[in-house]
């Protein structure tokens, strides 16, 4: 796993969880928060120079307030609102994420985000994650994994990893 | 003056969180539409005079990028302010929004610098939308 590569998806999260949802992520994490389950996940396809998906696993304790930090108090209390936000906050990681690793000419089309209540459905047994970040939020976690789909040739010819 | 604003993005969440800066920025609004795409965003314009576009880039139907097109080759339009709120990075593609008027924020903002971009687009100054700051007399009893 290049560790340029996590550091850009590590910095790209941590930006989006604090300007976007004013959550503040920590890198040491707590007993309580190592202990969270990871309740739910979302996931954003995206092709370009190379094919992928970024999936983010969060903690359910955490989607009222980040859902109510982007969209209101009121809002933040519906659930379907709730995994709204948590698709959007992906769309905005994965966005920013690639042009870091695949450099600023790159074009890249992202799907639409897709939640998953079940963190399984989304992970590829013959794809290990190219990157994965781990992190606490409030009383609970989140992690981020960058899967490249096909030949990772193709990716490391174009970020140069 | 308040402001007519048009805000097209495919994610009603981020139309919602882009309306919420719009209001939290203490910017006077008038009429804030939404649209899913280029294509409704146009429909919208035939129907309603703004003074802001707000605009994504990766949408279905039509992106962000073929709605400024048309918006730049319609002589009733060609001068609407636009500010691009996206995700995207490419400085390829950056760089011919540019070329077509259209200021760029990038996702994830700050709540100020959308409002600072707005004033900066629009022309408008702070004192313009919170009077003009009382300046202390400097002949006062001490």
């Amino acid at each position: 796993m290049p560790s340029t590569m996590v550091q850009s998806l590590s910095r790209a999260t941590t930006a989006t969880f604090e300007e976007l949802a004013l959550l503040f992520p920590e890198h040491q994490l707590t007993d309580e928060q190592t202990a969270a389950p990871l309740g739910l996940a979302v996931s954003v396809d995206f092709r370009g120079p190379f094919n992928g998906r970024l999936v983010l696993e969060v903690s359910t304790s955490i989607l009222p307030l980040a859902a109510s930090n982007m969209l209101g108090e009121h809002e933040g209390k519906q659930p379907q609102l709730q995994r709204d936000a948590l698709g959007e906050l992906a769309n905005v990681i994965c966005g920013n994420v690639l042009p870091v690793i695949a450099g600023q000419e790159a074009v890249f089309h992202l799907s639409a985000p897709k939640v998953h209540e079940d963190a399984t459905a989304v992970s590829r047994e013959h794809d290990a994650a190219q990157a994965c970040t781990e992190f606490g939020v409030e009383d609970g976690r989140a992690r981020v994994a960058l899967f490249v789909f096909g030949d990772a040739e193709a990716m490391l010819a174009v970020t140069g990893a | 003056m308040a402001f007519n604003v048009l805000v097209v993005d495919d994610s009603a969440v981020m139309r919602q969180m882009v309306v919420r800066t719009l209001k939290m920025s203490g910017l006077p609004l008038g009429t804030v539409l939404e649209a899913a795409n280029g294509e409704e965003g146009l429909f919208a314009l035939q129907e309603h005079w703004v003074d802001l576009l707000l605009l994504d880039i990766n949408m279905p139907v039509m992106n962000g990028e073929e709605m400024l097109r048309r918006l730049r080759a319609a002589p009733e339009t060609e001068n609407l302010p636009v500010i691009v709120v996206s995700t995207e990075g490419s400085e390829t593609r950056l760089a011919a929004l540019h070329e077509l008027g259209a200021a760029i924020v990038r996702k994830p903002f700050a709540p100020e610098t959308l409002r600072d971009t707005i004033l900066r687009i629009t022309g408008v100054n702070d004192a313009e939308y919170y009077g003009a700051v009382p300046v202390a007399s400097d002949d006062g009893d001490f």
